[in-house]
């Protein structure tokens, strides 16, 4: 007659496995969404980026080689010229005299000098914080890339061919590294080097939305303290280092 | 009679040089070739395409750029795709080159744009660039097909 015979015991059991359930495992995998194509972007996402210079390998480029690849960025083989999203360079702490090298890249600053100077606002910082140029009204005058402390940024010297779809460029504007956009935008949370930076096992850059406790970033900035280069300039930028 | 032969001679031979530079070796695509040619509609009706696609790209072209927005319809990236022709091989013919779609129109109205000193004037994705007619793969078309580009691999819609 009585059907509901469910012990207390088991009563909190099974609403505690319903809880797993319904809310727990869900919030465990990763919640950033792909953004609808039709979909403004919107700074509700913060696209950030660290850099943990102490795993970054000495002599090892994939993340610029896959920069170059993914943004068809072929040289003329002039290196003096020749544009450069992301370099590496060779740093020396000239008190502790530690050597480091680390990947220079846009630091997609939250107060980004470029922006100020440029003339025709074409030089700007997306609503998800990713600084870039707007290549239809850049003129080429190349204030952006004086004002850059960084050297973050090159202008393009000679006609091109062979551009590639997803990452249309030419003569006579500047560009830069602008967190790979395109992918982004089309549903991806992994920049082209930090996908390069992983498969080479390093996994010293780290990329994702700030506004996700769970990204990649985040956790990389939980673990280890981080600093902004020039934090002088109070530029507040979106790309970090550790282990500097 | 004989008047007659040499009026027809004389327009023969002012009209062989229009004859001849029609066929100057330029890579002529197939008709048919492109995704195009087998559809019956463009992304809006055909007259509003003829006289206002310009204002299409000039506004997808700042919602992408600003915004962020990655919609197919009115993307220069599909608008290529979509009307690209490809030639014996199989391989994609430059859209902005003679005789193909986005120039004819634009010599015989004297418009000029700039858009393809930037824009690929072909599908051409990552790795893509290796791909040359030169190499002689059979497998061309198939690849071309298979790689297309970013938009169809990406594609959440
Ligand atoms: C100086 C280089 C340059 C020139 C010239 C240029 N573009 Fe672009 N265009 C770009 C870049 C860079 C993007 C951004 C690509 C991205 O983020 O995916 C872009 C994006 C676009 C997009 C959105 C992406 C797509 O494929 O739909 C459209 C539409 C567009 N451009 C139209 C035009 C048109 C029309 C012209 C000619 C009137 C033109 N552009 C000339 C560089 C250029
Ligand atoms: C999915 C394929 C497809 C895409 C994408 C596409 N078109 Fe078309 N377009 C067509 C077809 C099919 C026609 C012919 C329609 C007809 O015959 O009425 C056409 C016709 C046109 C015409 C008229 C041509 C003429 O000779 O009258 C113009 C101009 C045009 N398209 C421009 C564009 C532009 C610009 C874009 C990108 C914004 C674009 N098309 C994207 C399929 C496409
Ligand atoms: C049916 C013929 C036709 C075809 C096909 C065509 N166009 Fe046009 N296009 C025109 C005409 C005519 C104009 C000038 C319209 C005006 O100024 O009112 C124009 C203007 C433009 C403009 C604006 C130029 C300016 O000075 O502002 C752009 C950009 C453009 N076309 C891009 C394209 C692209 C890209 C394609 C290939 C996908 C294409 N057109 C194919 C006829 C065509």
């Amino acid at each position: 007659m009585n059907k509901n015979n469910l012990t207390r015991r088991d009563f909190l059991i099974k609403s505690a496995s319903l809880m797993t359930v319904v809310y727990i495992i869900p919030d465990l995998v990763s919640k950033t969404e792909a953004k609808p194509l039709d979909e403004k972007v919107s700074s509700k996402t913060k696209w950030a980026m660290n850099i943990d210079v102490d795993k970054c390998t000495k002599g090892c480029t994939a993340c610029v080689e896959a920069c170059i690849e993914e943004n068809g960025l072929y040289g003329m083989d002039r290196p003096e010229t020749d544009s450069q999203w992301i370099r590496k360079l060779t740093l020396k702490d000239i008190k502790t005299e530690k050597i480091v090298e680390l990947p220079m890249l846009c630091q997609h600053c939250e107060n980004p000098p470029c922006c100020d100077v440029c003339p025709t606002g074409a030089s700007f910082r997306r609503e998800d914080g990713i600084v870039m140029v707007n290549q239809h009204t850049c003129i080429g005058c190349r204030y952006c890339m004086m004002a850059c402390p960084f050297k973050a940024r090159s202008f393009v010297h000679e006609n091109l061919t062979e551009q590639l779809t997803s990452a249309p460029r030419g003569k006579g504007c500047v560009e830069s590294c602008n967190f790979c956009a395109n992918r982004i935008d089309h549903g991806s949370d992994m920049t082209a080097c930090e996908e390069a930076c992983q498969k080479e096992g390093h996994k010293a850059i780290t990329f994702g939305d700030l506004s996700n406790p769970k990204s990649r970033v985040n956790e990389s900035l939980a673990s280890k303290p981080s600093r902004r280069l020039r934090s002088d300039l109070k530029l507040k930028q979106r790309v970090t280092y550790s282990g500097i | 009679m004989g008047q007659n032969f040499y009026r027809y001679l004389f327009l023969f031979i002012i009209l062989t040089p229009l004859n001849i530079s029609s066929h100057n070796n330029e890579p002529h695509s197939i008709k048919g070739s492109s995704k195009a040619d087998s559809m019956t509609q463009c992304v809006e009706p055909t007259e509003i395409m003829q006289k206002e696609h310009f204002v299409f790209l000039y506004h997808q072209r700042d919602n992408t750029v600003i915004d962020g927005i990655r919609t197919k319809q009115h993307s220069l990236a599909n608008c290529i795709d979509c009307h690209v022709g490809y030639d014996e091989k199989g391989v994609a013919i430059p859209i902005n080159s003679e005789g193909q779609f986005c120039q004819t129109c634009h010599v015989q109205t004297a418009v000029n744009i700039d858009c393809f000193s930037c824009h690929a004037t072909v599908p051409r994705d990552k790795g893509m660039k290796r791909i040359k007619a030169s190499d002689n793969n059979n497998h061309l078309s198939d690849k071309i097909k298979d790689i297309t580009t970013y938009y169809h691999s990406n594609n959440h819609e």
